[in-house]
């Protein structure tokens, strides 16, 4: 029990150490919070583009190279992403590593929220792009106003487990020297000679947050089919 | 003249669907075609609305001719009224109806709302104005598409069995309301099995039979007198 409680001590309170998760904590909600935006622009943008060109034969080059930007995301491993990023693209930059994180992470996450999307879009029976047609809609106005709307409450379950995903895989931010929170757990071990606290304490603060934002995503799906 | 239709035709893979249609279709004409299943009265009505492309021919709406090109000098002018209704399921009723004319700036959203609740209060459907298709029956449902037709103003407006998808019930309040819009001075297409309603609908009548035009006359003449056997059979097994 006292060896326990010494542990504890070691971990939480000696010199404030409870501040390194608080500061990891940050970390982690930043990049996850600005990745996934950036990724939703980008999934939102790419599937727009490869729909447009779907059905009306416009657009063939750009569509092709969001086709190639999706499939080489999707067939590499995330942290070969961060570590090109990080190691190749920036290596010479000053570019602090979080913004290379939000980058990464945000480039990753709009691939597969590309697909998500382009799923949505192909899931909305034809006949209504048709009616739009007959009334005189063009395809933007057709798009914001009737596909889009179907679309995003037929695939927001899905988007809310990317969202989670993405949220799970920041935690190899550690790699290029950002302090997320595995990485501040990391460093608290390597002083303590103690993995339980630092390690446990990482999991259920995940945990925590992905209990939150599947809570926060069925209120905005129950919102959303309500008005359906 | 409307339409005019020169040697039109359409395949879809090897196979003719459409094949070598000629015709002309004049202002407030009413016109009803009837036909086997898979005789292409859709893909007709299809290739008038610009929803498919022909594989040959041509076809002029109000000397326009109907191309990839000219969609917006089109745009709204050719209407349709699908089988499966087509209502846009995020959207209100209100909202379904005055969605195209406002886009379209072919009206502002207060004189939309004001034409739509003229229209709904016509259709007994004005205390649903703020609910989602999904709330409606199949027979509102297509008369609220009916009326988002409307509402663009159109010279000419396709039906393709308007009331195939509905309960037995529903048919006649569809049919009612075709029957008003009849009055006003709008070009109509119907494809129909409703031989009772093509009858006091239609001032001209089109038999088709795999992909082409075997008759085109008025009701009389279709209905009493047919000309060839293929459309006496028709009529036979319809009735
Ligand atoms: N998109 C398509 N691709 C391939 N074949 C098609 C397509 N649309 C229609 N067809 C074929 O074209 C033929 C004519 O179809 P169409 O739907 O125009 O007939 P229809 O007269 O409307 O029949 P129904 O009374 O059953 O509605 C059919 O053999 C059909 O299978
Ligand atoms: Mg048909």
């Amino acid at each position: 029990m006292e060896q326990f409680l010494d542990a504890f001590y070691k971990t939480f309170i000696y010199e404030d150490r409870y501040l390194y998760f608080l500061e990891g904590l940050k970390y982690t909600l930043i990049i996850a919070l600005f990745s996934c935006i950036l990724g939703l622009i980008f999934g939102i943008l790419t599937s727009v583009i490869r729909d447009y060109h779907k059905q009306t034969n416009k657009l063939a080059i750009l569509s092709k190279i969001c086709d190639i930007y999706v499939y080489i995301i999707r067939g590499t491993p995330t942290l070969l992403q961060l570590m090109i990023l990080y190691y190749v693209v920036f290596k010479t930059s000053t570019i602090s590593p979080i913004i290379v994180g939000i980058l990464t992470f945000g480039i990753n996450s709009g691939a597969y929220t590309s697909e998500i999307f382009r799923a949505g879009f192909d899931g909305i029976d034809k006949g209504q792009r048709e009616a739009c047609k007959t009334l005189g809609l063009n395809y933007l106005k057709t798009m914001k106003h009737v596909i889009f709307p179907q679309a995003l409450t037929k695939i927001f379950p899905a988007l809310g487990n990317e969202i989670i995903t993405l949220v799970k895989e920041t935690s190899i931010a550690g790699y290029v020297g950002i302090v997320e929170l595995i990485k501040a757990s990391d460093i608290i071990s390597s002083r303590t000679y103690d993995y339980f606290f630092p390690l446990i304490v990482s999991a259920l603060v995940y945990l925590l947050l992905t209990y939150l934002l599947s809570k926060i995503m069925k209120l905005m799906e129950r919102k959303l089919n309500h008005a359906i | 003249m409307l339409f005019k239709i020169k040697s039109l035709s359409k395949k879809f893979g090897k196979t003719y669907v459409l094949k070598n249609i000629n015709l002309e279709i004049e202002n407030d004409e009413k016109i009803v075609i009837i036909g086997p299943s898979g005789s292409g009265k859709s893909t007709f009505l299809r290739c008038l609305s610009t929803l498919e492309e022909t594989t040959s021919g041509e076809i002029f709406f109000q000397d326009i001719k109907l191309n990839s090109k000219n969609t917006k000098k089109i745009q709204g002018k050719i209407g349709m009224v699908f089988q499966n209704f087509q209502l846009f399921d995020n959207l209100t009723v209100l909202e379904n109806i005055t969605l195209a004319p406002v886009l379209n700036k072919i009206m502002s959203k207060e004189e939309a709302y004001k034409q739509a609740r003229i229209y709904l209060k016509q259709i007994h459907l004005d205390k649903k104005e703020n609910e989602y298709p999904n709330d409606l029956s199949g027979g509102q449902k297509q008369r609220v598409a009916i009326i988002r037709t409307l509402m663009m103003n159109p010279e000419v407006i396709l039906f393709d069995e308007p009331t195939s998808a509905l309960d037995p019930e529903m048919i006649n309040e569809v049919l009612a309301l075709i029957m008003e819009v009849s009055k006003k001075n709008i070009t109509m297409i119907v494809v129909t099995h409703e031989l009772n309603f093509a009858y006091d609908f239609a001032t001209r009548v089109l038999f088709m039979d795999k992909g082409r035009i075997v008759e085109d006359g008025d009701k009389e003449q279709i209905f009493h007198h047919p000309k060839t056997d293929r459309l006496q059979q028709f009529l036979d097994n319809i009735k």
